[in-house]
């Protein structure tokens, strides 16, 4: 079976890349995936991952424009590839296809 | 800064921090994004949580992904490019196999001149140590004597008895003092073993002074006892085996007068650089007369050392010492000031003055050492050689750069920045640097021996292993790569990529750099050459000129201290009186020339003849003293048994003694050497003829004849016969008239050239030095031409076509050598006639610096350079020009 090299938490920074489509970089994505998900992201965290989105070839980036905020410094902005939407629809659809074939509906948990 | 003050920054070390480790491809947007996020914070949680956490986050990048450098599209250079390495290692070795005559030249005199320096280097810095292993050496001082007589300042270390213990009796400061009297060879004796040794009398502060380790017994009290002695561990060896000596009885003197000695220490063996050699000490008590002699102050008879307090000066210390001398030595003052001496710039007529003991083994006046000038000349040598082979790699660097320009150009074209081709062709050098290093060490290691012989040197690897030794030959390659290797280097990757590939370079330079190295090669070698000539002559000069007495078929015999020498020449006379072959016997207390016992000595007395100060040798002879030396007499008789008082009071005088007492008609004058003592009439008159080495002035000499002083040389005339075989008669009947000692005797001819051993050590030095420096220049002259005639192979071409003769042609390629030749030598003459003259100056009897000298040298330079040159210069000129025009 065809495997994609994508981690959990990979996943999530790919989303939110598509998420924050033309404004992904590092801030942005560890702010939105915060809010999105309440997991106490680091930016370091995130910077990594991208890394290793982009050797993967699940992403791309350009140099954005000069902001003042950053004292002068570019942002590296991060774009999703064909790659990446194949993998994530990929993902997507091996989870619904085992969730098809589950005998029984999943739970959820109710109570304590 | 244009930041406000009042907007909150991030902590600015983590920021530096961050732009240390961080891959720079990455810092702009992690910076940013971290700046970003701390005002972010700031506006959330405040400035001090803030920054607390943009701490934590920048440490939250120290990861692998944000440090690795970027090495994807461009690589940057590694720190250690490793395939660049071996591709400039691959290109060197092409290349030097390509050239290589021109490699084996660079690399054989590089060696040779490695070699020779090591061994220059190595006697410098060996005489240089001289007892440099004495802790607190700055505080030891030997104390000399000054004198200002009236003809010329004197300086004069042996020492009357009584100085050192009145110095240490009235000067606080002086924190031990030592007398140290050098004996000629005794003999020791244990349980019948004998040998003889060097015994040296001294004083029990000699331990607290010098820093000579001892292996067994305490160094303060050692010699506290008068009949203690302290051996060496090579001795110890000899006389005990595998005993332990501490506490045996050793026997000290000859025949009939031993005396008993108990072994208190052991030291380690007197290191070859020690002023002070000596293989036993004992006190300086048991010296023979040390009764009659302790408080006499005009006796100067040993050397002195004393150690002074810390921060004693020096200078301050000899003005005190002024009282001193005044109050001890006022005889001596007096008979000076008679004489008419004057006080000099510092008040003194007679004075005791220190000298460091780091200075004294240079200080000829006081020790037997060699000048300081000479060490330095020897370091000069060195030098001179070493520049000598860099000039040739230089040069030759220099000259063959041109047929490499193209590679460079193509280089530069490609990309090469000039760093790296400076760190490939000085590699290059480097490379070829090393080849003649280690060559250089493997021949000195081979040749270690014979330069031990050939020097009289004693060193081994042990030796050339020292830490400071190693040291200094990785200096001299450091240095040697550095200026034979950096120049070229530096001057090659400057090259104009455009101009090296139209081919500009060859014709612009004139090459000002090389012909004044060339220059200053011939030079030295021409410096040198006349140098050893000069050297070479005046001791052949030494050697050649009369004595005043016939040195051939006479054999020297010293006795030694075991036997009695007036008891064994008497043997001898009884047994060899009627022998044919044996021409004269007789004995005397000092030796012509340095025999195989090595020793010297010298009396001298001076006294008052008719109101003329007068001082002459006073030299122990034995009857047939003149006879057997073949001095003529100039009036007068010899020694004669016939004349009873011949051995009280009546000597035999040289004629310049004569002329210093003022007589005409001296025979059968009377004398008084002090006004109490007998009257001494003269009856005999011999021509001078010298004691000592032609190095020394003439001197008078008064002979005597004594029957209680000690004969120490036997002298023996032989019939002219074949000298082996008396040689070999000597040797059997020594067994006879002396048993038990052994017979060093040696032909007074070979003593005499023994005195100028140095003199002709130096001019070897200088000659080995100078044809070496000769050879290396005109290996770089070979190559230099070689290369030169090369460039030239289109303009000789041309020459031809037009009709240039084959002469005319040699003559025009010799011609700019011959001219840089010629200039060498119109430097180096005047500096070897200035500091030969200097030299010869030492000399009392010198010989004329010849005009002819330098002519020779001058001839012969330019015939080695012509011959060099002529060789290249014949094949260019007989070369078909077509083939040289053909070629493009």
């Amino acid at each position: 079976m065809k495997r994609t090299y994508l981690g959990e938490f990979e996943e999530i920074v790919l989303l939110t890349v598509v998420l924050l489509e033309g404004n992904a970089y590092g801030v942005a994505i560890t702010h939105e995936i915060i809010e999105q998900t309440g997991r106490s992201v680091r930016l370091n965290q995130v910077h990594a991952a991208l890394q290793r989105l982009e050797e993967k070839g699940m992403v791309n980036s350009r140099m954005g424009e000069a902001t003042a905020e950053r004292g002068g410094r570019r942002k590296r902005l991060f774009t999703i590839t064909a790659y990446g939407e194949q993998t994530l629809l990929d993902i997507q659809a091996i989870r619904s296809q085992l969730l098809h074939l589950l005998p029984r509906p999943l739970k959820p948990l109710t109570s304590i | 800064m244009n930041q406000h003050p009042n907007i909150p920054q991030p902590p600015r070390w983590a920021d530096q921090l961050l732009e240390w480790f961080c891959a720079p491809h990455l810092l702009e947007e992690l910076q940013g994004d971290l700046h970003e996020e701390f005002y972010y914070q700031v506006e959330r949680i405040g400035e001090r949580q803030a920054r607390q956490r943009y701490i934590w986050d920048v440490l939250g990048f120290i990861r692998p992904f944000a440090i690795k450098r970027k090495s994807s599209l461009y690589p940057s250079t590694p720190i250690f490019p490793f395939d660049m390495l071996k591709s400039y290692v691959t290109i060197a070795l092409r290349t030097l196999w390509r050239n290589k005559g021109y490699a084996a030249i660079n690399s054989i005199g590089l060696s040779v001149a490695f070699c020779i320096c090591t061994f220059l280097f190595l006697t410098a810095y060996f005489q240089l140590s001289f007892n440099s292993f004495h802790q607190n050496q700055e505080r030891i001082f030997q104390t000399y004597f000054f004198k200002n007589a009236p003809e010329k300042i004197e300086r004069m270390g042996n020492m009357p008895l009584p100085l050192t213990p009145a110095l240490k009796a009235e000067y606080e400061d002086v924190e031990g003092a030592a007398r140290v009297m050098e004996m000629r060879k005794s003999t020791l004796e244990y349980k019948g073993k004998f040998v003889e040794k060097d015994v040296t009398l001294t004083d029990p502060d000699f331990f607290q002074i010098f820093s000579f380790p001892l292996i067994k017994g305490n160094s303060k009290t050692v010699l506290m006892d008068l009949r203690s002695i302290v051996i060496t561990k090579t001795m110890a060896q000899i006389l005990f085996g595998k005993e332990d000596p501490m506490g045996k009885v050793l026997q000290i003197g000859g025949e009939g007068n031993q005396k008993g000695y108990i072994v208190s220490g052991v030291l380690a063996d007197v290191p070859e650089n020690s002023s002070i050699r000596f293989d036993a000490l004992i006190r300086v008590e048991n010296l023979p007369n040390y009764q009659a002699t302790q408080n006499q102050w005009d006796a100067f008879s040993h050397k002195a050392f004393v150690k002074l307090a810390p921060h004693v000066d020096q200078k301050t210390f000899e003005s005190r010492l002024k009282p001193f001398a005044q109050k001890y030595l006022t005889a001596e003052i007096e008979s000076l000031k008679n004489r008419g001496a004057k006080p000099d710039k510092n008040g003194d007529i007679f004075a005791i003055r220190l000298q460091n003991l780091s200075k004294v083994h240079f200080d000829t006046d006081i020790s037997s050492g060699p000048p300081i000038a000479m060490v330095y000349a020897i370091i000069g040598i060195g030098l001179f050689i070493l520049f000598i082979a860099c000039i040739n790699f230089v040069n030759l660097s220099i000259a063959r750069s041109f047929t490499r320009a193209r590679e460079v150009g193509v280089r530069k074209t490609l990309g090469a920045l000039k760093g790296q081709l400076f760190v490939q062709i000085w590699g290059e050098s480097t490379l070829l640097c090393f080849l003649g290093f280690v060559v250089g060490l493997l021949l000195t290691y081979v040749l270690l021996p014979e330069f031990n012989a050939a020097f009289g040197a004693k060193f081994t690897i042990k030796y050339m292993l020292q830490p400071q030794v190693i040291a200094l030959l990785f200096g001299l390659f450091v240095l040697v790569t550095l200026v034979a290797g950096g120049y070229p280097a530096l001057q090659m990757a400057a090259f104009h990529p455009v101009e090296v590939l139209k081919g500009k370079i060859s014709l612009k330079r004139p090459g000002v750099l090389r012909n004044s190295l060339i220059v200053a090669q011939f030079a030295m070698s021409a410096l040198l050459a006349c140098c050893s000539v000069i050297a070479f002559q005046q001791v052949n000069y030494m050697r050649q000129k009369p004595l005043g007495f016939e040195k051939e078929q006479v054999i020297s015999i010293p006795v030694g201290s075991k036997a009695n020498g007036r008891q064994v020449l008497q043997r001898m006379r009884n047994k060899l009186a009627s022998d044919p072959a044996i021409v004269s016997i007789t004995g005397t207390g000092v030796n012509l020339g340095r025999g195989k016992d090595g020793t010297n000595s010298r009396s001298v007395i001076g006294f008052n003849y008719k109101g003329k100060e007068v001082a002459s040798d006073w030299l122990l002879v034995d009857y047939d003293y003149i006879k057997t030396l073949q001095i003529p007499l100039l009036g007068g008789r010899e020694f004669d048994p016939a004349y009873p008082s011949d051995s009280l009071d009546r000597v035999v005088i040289t004629q310049s003694m004569a002329d210093m007492i003022g007589e005409k008609e001296p025979v059968g004058k009377f004398f008084q050497t002090d006004t109490a003592g007998a009257k001494i009439q003269i009856i005999g008159v011999v021509p001078d003829f010298h004691l000592y080495s032609l190095a020394n002035e003439i001197k008078p000499i008064t002979m005597h004849l004594s029957h209680s002083e000690p004969i120490h040389y036997i002298f023996v005339r032989v019939a002219p016969a074949s000298l082996s075989a008396s040689m070999d008669k000597m040797k059997e009947v020594w067994k006879e008239v002396a048993p038990g000692t052994e017979f060093i005797g040696s032909f007074l001819d070979e003593n005499i050239e023994a005195w100028y051993r140095d003199v002709e050590r130096l001019f070897q030095i200088f000659g080995l030095a100078s044809f070496v420096a000769i050879l290396l220049s005109c290996s770089g002259l070979f190559a230099v031409a070689l290369l030169v005639i090369e460039q030239r192979t289109k303009e000789i071409g041309i020459r031809k076509v037009l009709g240039a003769s084959i002469p005319a042609i040699i003559f025009v390629l010799s011609k700019d050598f011959i001219k840089l030749v010629l200039i060498a030598l119109g430097i180096a003459i005047p500096l070897a006639w200035f500091f030969m003259q200097q030299w010869l100056n030492e000399y009392p009897y010198q010989i004329e610096i010849s005009i002819w000298i330098f002519i020779g040298v001058g001839i012969a330079a330019t015939l080695i350079a012509l011959l060099t040159v002529g060789y290249q210069s014949i094949k260019a000129a007989l070369a078909n020009p077509v083939k040289a025009l053909r070629s493009e």
